[in-house]
Order: C-alpha cells, then sequence, then structure tokens
C-alpha cells in the first residue's frame, strides 16, 4: 500500500497490517530487538528521478504486500539540502533475506548495488556525524537549537545502541 | 572482462555522460587511478584532501568499501563497483 501524504518528507509502502499497528521488523515472524536491527537490518537504495521511482513504487507495491520486501520509502523531492540532486528510495529488509529482495529489485533493470546497514545510517544522524550536522547547516538553525536537536538525536540513537534486547521501535517521519 | 562502475544520473558528468565506466582488475585506489586519467578530476571528486574517501559512498559489489578495505580492497574482473553521494545513504 502506497502512503503518499504530503506531510510527509518520503512516499512509504508498507504492508496494510503495519499501519494498523504491527511491525515491519521483524524476521521469521519475530520482531526484532535493537540489537538485531543494528546487526542485521539495512536497505537497498535506489537514486532517480521521482516519477521514474513512483513507476517502480507500483510495481514493487506488490512484493510488500506480499511480504517480501518488508517496507520501502522514498524522498518526495530530492535532498538538495544534502547535496543530493535525485530522489533516493531505500528498499529496507533484513541482511539475511537481503539477496532475495534484490533479486526482485534487478528485475525492474536495477544495476548499482548499494546496501547501507541501519548501524551506519545511525552513525551518520548521530551528534558530529556528517548527515546530521549537513542538514542542520542547511537549516539555518542557531546554536542553542542546533544543540537541542543533537541531543535529541543522541538521546534517540544512544537509546537503541544502549538497550540491544529491547524491542526496536520506529520513529515517525 | 573488467570491473564496471556505476553512477546515478545526477552523476553522470562524471564519465562525460555515460552512468558506466571501467577500469581494470587490482585495487579500489588503482582503479581510482586509472579512471583519473580517463575521466580528469575523478580522484578529487572521490577522494579528500588526505586521500581518503570522502563525501561519497563507494560499494563493491553492494559493500560499502569502508568496512572492506577501503582503497587497499581488491577487485576483480566481473566485479562492480557503485558509487553516490554520502548523504543518499542516510
Amino acid at each position: 500500500m502506497i502512503i503518499d501524504d504530503p506531510r510527509s518528507k518520503f512516499v512509504f509502502i508498507y504492508h496494510p497490517l503495519v499501519l494498523m499497528g504491527r511491525s515491519y521488523t521483524v524476521y521469521q515472524g519475530k520482531e526484532m530487538t535493537n540489537g538485531e536491527v543494528l546487526e542485521y537490518w539495512g536497505k537497498w537504495l535506489v537514486l532517480g528521478e521521482r516519477p521514474w521511482l513512483d513507476e517502480l513504487a507500483e510495481k514493487l507495491d506488490p512484493y510488500v504486500e506480499r511480504k517480501e520486501i518488508p517496507v520501502i520509502k522514498y524522498d518526495r523531492s530530492p535532498p538538495l539540502n544534502l547535496g543530493v540532486e535525485e530522489c533516493v528510495m531505500m528498499v529496507y529488509c533484513d541482511r539475511r533475506n537481503r539477496d532475495e529482495v534484490w533479486k526482485i529489485l534487478t528485475q525492474f533493470g536495477i544495476k548499482m548495488k548499494a546496501w547501507v546497514t541501519e548501524r551506519e545510517t545511525m552513525e551518520m544522524w548521530l551528534p558530529g556525524g556528517l548527515l546530521l550536522e549537513r542538514w542542520m547547516a542547511s537549516q539555518d538553525y542557531d546554536e542553542a537549537t542546533r544543540d537541542a536537536v543533537r541531543e535529541d538525536a543522541g538521546r534517540r540513537i544512544s537509546h537503541v545502541l544502549d538497550n540491544p534486547e529491547e524491542i526496536y521501535k520506529t520513529w515517525e517521519q | 572482462m573488467a570491473v564496471t562502475v556505476r553512477v546515478p544520473g545526477s552523476l553522470r558528468e562524471w564519465f562525460r555522460g555515460s552512468d558506466e565506466a571501467f577500469c581494470g582488475a587490482g585495487t579500489l585506489g588503482e582503479c581510482i587511478d586509472q579512471l583519473d586519467s580517463e575521466f580528469a578530476g575523478i580522484r578529487d571528486r572521490l577522494l579528500n584532501e588526505e586521500g581518503e574517501i570522502g563525501a561519497i559512498l563507494i560499494f563493491l559489489n553492494g559493500e560499502n568499501v569502508t568496512k572492506l578495505e577501503g582503497l587497499a580492497t581488491s577487485i576483480i574482473d566481473g566485479d562492480e563497483i557503485g558509487i553516490i553521494p554520502f548523504a543518499a545513504g542516510g
């Protein structure tokens, strides 16, 4: 199910059960812990123009409906403030299933193979991380606001890192 | 057979309008040197002033090379290298 809500920065493709509160960070029917997400969860990246990603989303939606792909999101518009001129689609899955998901993507002409782990992503958004700092610079925040954002990002991510046995909870985006 | 290097559409200008280029087997650093001799300036786009991988992500067969051996990572014929802007990974 494609969720295209203009209030969000992203367009999402969810299984309908996710909208009813079901987690998508699941492996073999069991919700993943923070530690498991850090070890196994990640995403294939697909870069392209928005119209092409919209078409691709329509083609990939049935795979999400069949739970062959857990969740997908892509940029509503290119994140120019971060120095990226194309929209980025993130096709999430467990590393242990990523080869099957990659095979699905290749059916639609995707050639560039780029896997980024959730741990790497979190490191980019930690206080002092390249993406967090670049994003804040693009927002023209004053120093007090930057400090507050750093503190919030640090608190959220540290909670995941420091509580590996806890069931992983996704963040609203 | 050679090593295929791919970039997204927004970086095609790096390879004079193509989203693919090719280099020989060896190491990633040697591949970048080969590309730089064919497409002047590529090394500066990919590496920072310290000669390390800079504001981009480089993948070898899907794996981030910083998790492998960086510029010393061995590449062989048939391998595929992907290059994307760093922020796209977030």
